[in-house]
């Protein structure tokens, strides 16, 4: 009876944490795949994974850095499975229309399409900054980079948004 | 001493890092001053892309901790046919679906009201540590038959709002991590929590048993649960609903 007790506790509590911290990480999964339905799939398997290996979680704060490395690897597990034929970023766009589109305006559903885009070892670093919060050295530290190498992909990935919205770009340095 | 071309590098890698020689170096060069604002004016536009919509399908999804069957050690009584078991599973998981988008949405909208009402008093946002004046909150209190019985925190903003044909309480709590809004909706009960993140807006929406529920929200991607609770808890436990 204890034991059931004390399961299900540790049942809500982990589905808890789950639910707290889904919208980040299928957002984090969607710019990462670039594929909305993917983005779910991988998203729940990472917390059926996370679920088995719950213990290992030894504090809670530390519970979305430990997701997103899952989902890093599930994808990369996804990508292997499947060995995706070569992407052409216009279909891509096209696809995922719908999650592109922007009820706060053009200039964001623009810039959703140049991220699409950009390379996937400058779209990774810029989503980990902006999106999730990640200082340099935990960019480093979850790419498994130097800081001096999250620097450059960071600077590159805005210096290319920048270029492919149309942003006055005159005064923007040379590497 | 910082030159131009290494401050703009810097600031297009990390437009928010603050570090002494940047400051320095922008503070006594106006191109790059003005070229900061640009960057972040692009990085502000950045977030809103990043931030995609999520639907309450792709959001609340249930399930994600396995069925309590499959942890389950009890033998079973006999075996059944396969197709049966599945149809059953199928049956059962619709049910659950159902079920739990039941549970988890006090009301379909209701989220996306509160945010939509959010646009419509920007000003309300500011960082501020200048408290609204007490009678003005004691008169906004009172239009929603409440009160204060204790601290509620740093109030800056308090007014009387027309929502959903009622007139709520729409308060702002200053807070370390920046303000919060409150919303206490007494006509809006809430069987269960529920969690949104909507237009640059993270927020919940609790239900209070016997007096509807209460709407917590931060703007930006810096909004923590944490002190939404905080302010949540605080407030609750600061109203005399008995006004």
């Amino acid at each position: 009876m204890k034991d059931a007790i004390g399961g299900n506790q540790k049942r809500a509590r982990f589905q808890a944490l789950c639910q707290a911290l889904r919208p980040d990480l299928l957002r984090f999964a969607f710019w990462l795949s670039r594929d909305r339905a993917l983005a779910e799939d991988v998203v729940q398997e990472t917390m059926l994974r996370a679920w088995k290996a719950q213990d290992s979680l030894l504090d809670e704060g530390a519970a979305k850095p430990w997701f997103l490395t899952i989902i890093r690897r599930e994808y990369a597990r996804s990508f292997e499975r499947k060995r995706f034929a070569t992407v052409d970023v216009d279909e891509l766009i096209a696809r995922e229309e719908p999650t592109l589109a922007a009820a706060d305006g053009h200039d964001v559903e623009e810039l959703r399409a140049a991220l699409f885009k950009l390379p996937d070892e400058y779209r990774e670093p810029l989503v980990l900054q902006a999106l999730m919060g990640y200082s340099t050295a935990e960019i480093a530290a979850q790419l498994k980079l130097s800081n001096t190498a999250v620097l450059t992909r960071l600077f590159r990935a805005r210096k290319q948004l920048r270029m492919l919205c149309g942003e006055d770009t005159r005064m923007d340095p040379e590497e | 001493m910082m030159d131009c071309a290494h401050y703009r590098r810097a600031i297009l890698a990390d437009p928010h890092d603050e570090n002494a020689d940047m400051r320095l170096h922008r503070d006594s060069c106006h191109d790059c001053s003005r070229y900061t604002d640009q960057v972040r004016r692009f990085e502000d536009r950045l977030d809103r892309a990043l931030r995609i919509e999520l639907t309450p399908e792709m959001r609340d999804k249930p399930g994600v901790v396995p069925f309590r069957a499959r942890d389950s050690q009890a033998p079973r009584s006999r075996r059944l046919p396969r197709g049966w078991l599945a149809a059953a599973a199928s049956l059962l998981l619709a049910v659950v679906v159902a079920g739990s988008l039941w549970l988890v949405v006090p009301g379909p909208s209701l989220a996306a009201d509160v945010v939509a009402h959010m646009a419509e008093e920007p000003g309300a946002w500011a960082r501020t540590d200048v408290p609204v004046p007490a009678q003005t909150l004691d008169k906004v209190l009172a239009e929603s038959h409440v009160r204060l019985k204790a601290d509620a925190g740093l109030v800056s903003y308090a007014n009387s709002c027309l929502f959903r044909g009622h007139q709520v309480p729409h308060l702002v709590v200053q807070t370390d991590a920046g303000p919060v809004t409150v919303m206490v909706l007494t006509h809006e009960s809430a069987r269960t929590s529920m969690r949104f993140d909507e237009h640059g807006y993270r927020g919940m929406i609790m239900p209070v048993p016997g007096h509807g529920s209460i709407a917590v929200l931060e703007r930006g991607p810096t909004a923590d649960t944490t002190t939404m609770e905080r302010v949540a808890a605080k407030v609750l436990g600061a109203i005399d609903w008995s006004a």
